[in-house]
């Protein structure tokens, strides 16, 4: 799980090669039309969306619809799916109604998620930003700080910094910002550096606007479809840290995630199957959705490699 | 370089550091709670009244020398702990990632050739599962199918600590424990290397020189295996390069979940039981590796090809 | 060249999956194979198991972990006799069976025992707990042995005496007795052994007493105390005063830190050490030099320790483990006992007697309100937690003497479950609904459960409530120790005599700041009395007056609200004859285990 951190590098680098061709002068809205249209025609990257959506809407309308306490004790401990008076998807360990937990782990998940995504996106952004633009020896710096990072054991580290502090959910998401940004901070660069010498940059530099708007007004728009296709990627590996980390025992059981769910479950693993493997679908499904979505993106935004 | 190694290590003992907790109620709890005096024995004898910079110096001025000190614990040097846990995460690793890049580059292959056939469209699919499982996941519900149900593998260890037999037999022992944690590890990377396999495949079948060589009449077999085939192994093979430095946090899980001795278990036990002299040697030792794998791939790349030097990998 | 390079790779590649595919189908029929004689075996050999019906907890997996141990105990005979006599009948059946079979025990073969319990090192006279104790007791022998009324048996002393005024106990060694190195086991040996237990084993009480040890001659020692002690005998178990090496251990490196803890190990019992990986394998061999003819049976005792007791669980099942007690969740336990091919048995490790319960830090300024604690001990259902989440596998307990022991009072106020009285009492106190906002600790992971549950009863009765979690064991006993905490989970065990393992709990004089001292602040003048006074009264029924008086009282004072009591549930091979079910259960030498077939 964790060698995605050069995984999702490299996979970016490589489409970086051929990234944005064709879009060289700024583009921006046409671009964002085209791609949408062959983003719709993708029927993997459509599925992906439904799904998403189906999540969301289970996350976000389903306590409302499917009304019992996830962390109420409700019928004996570990009846399966199919017994007497226990709700569908069985009891847990505890039990609780796995279905109800199921439907309301989703909301700390995707939140855990989206902090971290969102830490990640600013950190890397602007570390990856200011290295590829200003290059030279704020580059090498930069590069040499994102590297300690890099080097460091993705997940371990994570897990310590959740363990020396406390599993609540705010560290958990901090956690995996964290440890997950290098990889946006070296595609951000990868994109800088090769945004910086082509003619609008320069034209921008010309009529003397200050480096943080050619930064993030000029060269960003530019840079944005790799960093798409890399941010819906994140999303999926940071709900998978989520439950990694949960599974090893690192869960906040005061906000029920779907991890947590299949950690606080793994002991009776053997007398219930039920009582992880919902949970571990409704990770798959949602991360699954990322990842279609995000190949969706590449290939709409690549329309060269289209069939990849 | 050494500076990376040197800033991994200050990092690390710092955030050990400053996490809240007491090393020495740790100790202690581990030789079975204790009382004050022995608390105020074992900062001594572990120098954690120290002020932070002198700990921090002598802290590096032993990893230098090659002394990780004494694990927490367990009452042994945690030098001796490392070495004996090593060999079987590097089993495992190595194992996984070879699995991967043989079936991974089999399977890229077969699917940019024939991209439309129901073979391909099924290998994208279980590309994408294998990417989106979440590892432990895939784990459980292997033991669960494997071991539990059908009773065809063993759950979880490395070998059958009563198994009598030849160097042979024990091997294949070995083997037979091997199978589920090494396919578990090697379902990610398998997505990862197909996927890579096939996009470097169609974008080296669309290239020029592609073109240039079928235009010359070369068979279509020369083609795809001489020159495209050649061209879109080596991004699976840097990726695998660095993916093996990585191998301590991917085995983390898996050895948890199958019960593998190796150094993964090793680290998340040490981190549920605070052993940080264990933690900072592991969290080096994975450092060091990432650096030399980078290297190794740098230098393997180079042997490949001599024209293409590795941009963003090179560390 | 290259292009071979690639071929050779596919080659592998299609090699590979073929492989992967015939290797399939040939395990699969292996596995039939075996699994069809498996089945066959059983059904000629065995209808007769079927353990108990109770199962037990799972804290203890964790606690133990963490260090003191735990798990589990037996209040068989006094919650549940059924079970128990079931348990036994089985057991015993058991071994008539194979006795009858086999006319006899057969030496050899190799016991593979499963464990979640990580050790520090080996050394039992330092180190308190189930992890160390398993392989030390097999590993170093002890003065005494205990049957199962608690009545001392001679081991390393054949004979002992203690003197008429209770202030000294003469021990008088075998003869021919050796080390694994060939050293003979003097007296020197056993002062040696009691010093660096008083200095240095977690429990103080256990040696506390002692003034000197003398040792007039190479067979003879004389315990001088400087007041009765009752729990001098029973200190020295195999669990808690393993005889080791003075021509070892006393070159000046402290005895905790020692290396031969683990390398090159020498000990006095029946078993030495011949492999050691930290964390992972302990094997040990049949010291052919033991002291006692024809003892041990086996050959070979292998700890496998496995963190997950899953895997200990399908290991079990798939008989390549022989014998566990740490079997983990209430799940796995009544798996075990569903499986016919195994046997599981409360019995034996009655000395141990861990108490589940929840206490309270008296520091807290809600929770000095007397009214306050009463009200959450009637809150908190503790048959609901035994019965149903954990599903029959811990028995409730009213007290902290848990009901095996003789010293149980089982007239102390239980505070029985009572919603009403329990929002009286809060009332009284000056909360009304949801006024009152509590934050509950536990011993992560095995005790989520309890808590969890209790988080639930409390909000039932208005209080909100909510889980403080911590991330691993240290972090958990740092903030109980330091008093961080409002409540907490926790489990402390018996150990055989209260003067060991129930005084530490209560008395003020021992609010040292570690954990499982008194950890709750607790402060009653007339139970540290009652107590010094049991800690020194020889006469067992005086003895236990005074019990009953503390017991009561603190029961009025509500530090703690006692919950339940695990068994140590034992998974067992029914090819495992004799297993060790005496008041140590597995902390205890397995001299006379034997294998069947």
């Amino acid at each position: 799980m964790t060698g995605l951190f050069i995984g999702n590098n490299d996979g970016g680098n490589s489409d970086g090669d051929g990234g944005g061709g064709g879009d060289e002068t700024a583009a921006g809205a046409p671009l964002g039309r085209e791609a949408l249209r062959l983003f719709m025609r993708n029927r993997a990257a459509v599925a992906g969306v439904i799904i998403l959506v189906g999540v969301i809407f289970m996350t976000y309308i389903g306590p409302s619809l499917y009304d019992q306490d996830p962390s109420r004790i409700i019928a004996r401990p570990l009846q399966g799916p199919g017994t007497e008076d226990v709700p569908s998807f069985g009891t847990d360990y505890l039990g609780r109604d796995v279905f109800a937990g199921v439907v309301n782990g989703g909301d700390t998940t995707l939140r855990v998620a989206l902090v971290a995504t969102l830490m990640i996106v600013v950190i890397g952004v602007s570390i990856g930003a200011i290295a590829g633009f200003y290059g030279g020896r704020i580059d090498t710096a930069l590069m040499r700080f994102t590297e300690i990072f890099q080097v460091m054991p993705a997940l371990l580290f994570a897990l310590v910094i959740v363990t020396l502090f406390e599993p609540s959910t705010m560290v958990i998401a901090i956690s995996i910002g964290i440890v997950l940004w290098p990889s946006l901070a070296r595609l951000t660069r990868a994109e800088f550096l090769r945004l910086r010498n082509l003619e609008f940059v320069k034209a921008a530099q010309a009529i003397g606007a200050s480096d943080a708007r050619i930064m993030f007004r000029v060269m960003l728009p530019n840079a944005l479809p790799p960093l798409i296709v890399a941010t819906t990627l994140v999303m999926g590996t940071a709900i998978l840290f989520e439950a990694a980390l949960a599974f090893l025992g690192l869960g906040d059981p005061n906000n029920i995630s779907w991890g947590y769910l299949i950690g606080q479950n793994r002991g009776s693993v053997l007398g219930g199957w039920w009582t992880v493997t919902f949970p571990g679908l409704a990770i798959f499904f949602t991360v699954l959705s990322f990842s279609l979505i995000g190949d969706g993106l590449q290939d709409a935004f690549n329309p060269k490699l289209r069939g990849r | 370089m050494l500076g990376l190694v040197l800033a991994v290590a200050i990092i690390s003992f710092t955030l050990l550091h400053i996490a809240p907790g007491d090393a020495a109620v740790v100790i202690a709890g581990e030789s079975g709670s204790g009382d004050p005096e022995l608390l105020a024995e074992i900062r001594q004898l572990y120098g954690l009244d120290d002020p932070f910079v002198t700990q921090l110096g002598s802290h590096l001025g032993r990893v230098a020398t090659g002394d990780f000190g004494q694990s927490y614990r367990f009452n042994e040097s945690v030098v001796s702990l490392i070495s004996e846990r090593i060999w079987p995460t590097v089993l495992l690793g190595i194992t996984a990632i070879f699995f991967a890049v043989v079936v991974g580059i089999a399977v890229g292959v077969y699917t940019a050739r024939r991209p439309e056939s129901w073979a391909s469209h099924l290998a994208t699919i279980l590309a994408l599962v294998g990417f989106s499982i979440p590892v432990f996941f895939l784990g459980i519900e292997l033991i669960i199918l494997f071991a539990s149900v059908l009773d065809w593998l063993p759950a979880g260890r490395m070998r059958d600590l009563r198994f009598e037999g030849n160097f042979i037999q024990r091997w294949i022992d070995i083997g037979e424990h091997l199978i589920l944690p090494a396919f578990t590890l090697a379902v990610l990377y398998l997505a990862q290397y197909s996927r890579q396999t096939r996009a470097s495949m169609l974008e080296t079948l669309q290239s020029d020189f592609v073109r240039t060589a079928r235009s010359k009449g070369l068979s279509e077999r020369t083609v795809v295996y001489k020159h495209a085939l050649r061209n879109a192994v080596i991004p699976v093979i840097t990726l695998a390069g660095l993916q093996l430095g990585t191998i301590l946090s991917g085995a983390l899980i898996v050895e948890t979940v199958f019960d593998w001795p190796g150094l993964g278990r090793l680290a998340f036990e040490s981190v549920l039981a605070r052993d940080a002299p264990v933690l900072l040697a592991l969290l080096m030792l994975s450092s060091v590796l990432v650096i030399l794998a980078n290297l190794a791939t740098d230098v393997v790349y180079r042997l490949i090809d001599p024209r293409i030097r590795v941009g963003g990998a090179s560390t | 060249m290259r292009i071979s390079v690639m071929r050779l790779l596919a080659l592998l590649a299609c090699l590979g999956l073929l492989a992967a595919a015939c290797g399939g189908s040939d395990s699969d029929s292996a596995g039939d194979d075996a699994e069809a004689s498996a089945d066959a075996e059983v059904e000629e050999a065995m209808d007769d198991e079927e353990p108990a019906d109770e199962p037990e907890p799972e804290p203890e997996e964790e606690e133990e972990e963490a260090s003191e141990p735990e798990p589990a105990d037996e209040d068989e005979q006094a919650v549940d006799t059924t079970l128990d006599e079931e348990e036994l009948e089985e057991i015993e059946s058991d071994d008539a069976e194979a006795g009858a079979v086999d006319s006899g025990p057969i030496a050899g073969g190799s016991l593979l025992i499963g464990s979640t319990q990580v050790p520090r090192h080996l050394n039992g006279t330092v180190q308190s707990g189930l992890a160390t104790a398993v392989p030390g007791t097999q590993l170093n022998a002890s003065p005494l042995l205990f049957d199962e009324n608690f009545n001392p048996q001679p081991y390393l002393a054949e004979s002992w005496e203690v003197a008429e005024d209770g202030l000294s106990v003469t021990l008088n060694l075998v003869q021919g007795a050796v080390f694994h190195d060939g050293e003979a086991i003097t007296s020197e040996d056993v002062k040696f052994s009691i010093e660096t237990a008083q200095a240095g084993h977690p429990f103080k009480t256990m040696f506390a007493p002692v003034t000197d040890v003398e040792t007039p001659d190479d067979h003879t020692v004389i315990i001088n105390l400087s007041q009765p002690h009752p729990a001098i005998l029973l200190a020295m178990s195999p669990g808690l005063l393993p005889i080791i090496p003075e021509h070892i251990f006393n070159d000046g490196t402290p005895v905790a830190e020692h290396p031969r803890n683990t390398e090159d190990f020498v000990g006095s019992g029946p078993f030495r050490l011949v492999e050691y990986e930290a964390g992972s394998v302990i094997r040990m061999e049949r010291f052919e030099d033991f002291f006692i003819p024809e003892r041990p049976y086996l050959d070979e005792i292998i700890i496998q320790i496995s963190p997950d007791p899953a895997s200990i669980v399908l290991g079990l099942e798939g008989g390549d483990i022989d014998m566990s007690t740490t079997l983990g969740s209430a799940a796995n336990i009544i798996r075990v006992r569903d499986n016919d091919d195994l046997i599981l048995t409360a019995e034996g490790h009655e000395a141990i007697g861990p108490v589940n319960w929840l206490e309270f830090n008296l520091e807290d300024e809600v929770l000095s309100d007397v009214r306050v604690r009463q009200a959450i001990a009637y809150a908190v259902d503790r048959d609901f937690l035994s019965d149903v989440i954990d599903q029959g596998t811990t028995f409730p307990v009213t007290t902290g003497i848990v009901p095996a022991s003789p010293f149980h009072n089982a007239d102390a106020e239980a505070y029985a479950a009572d919603q009403d009285r329990a929002r009286e009492l809060l009332a009284e106190a000056g909360y009304a609904d949801g006024e009152l906002s509590l934050a509950i600790d536990y011993i992560p992971p095995g005790q989520q459960a309890t808590a969890e549950y209790i988080v639930q009863a409390l909000q039932d009765v208005g209080i909100n409530a909510e889980l403080n979690v911590s991330p691993d064991f240290p972090s958990w006993a740092g903030r109980v120790a330091g008093g961080e905490h409002q409540l907490t989970v926790n489990q402390v065990w018996n150990w055989g005599d209260p003067v060991i393992g129930v005084h530490r709990t209560y008395l003020s004089s021992n609010r040292v700041g570690a954990i499982w001292t008194n950890n709750t602040g607790y402060a009653n003048d007339e139970v540290d009395a009652l107590l010094d006074a049991a800690g020194q009264e020889v006469d067992r029924d005086a003895r236990i007056a005074l019990y009953a008086d503390a017991q009561a009282i603190i029961a009025e004072d509500a530090p703690i609200h006692f919950l339940s009591t695990s068994p140590f549930w034992m998974a067992l091979n029914p090819r495992v004859q004799n297993p060790p079910i005496g008041i140590w259960g597995s902390m205890s030498p397995m001299l006379d285990v034997w294998l069947a077939e």
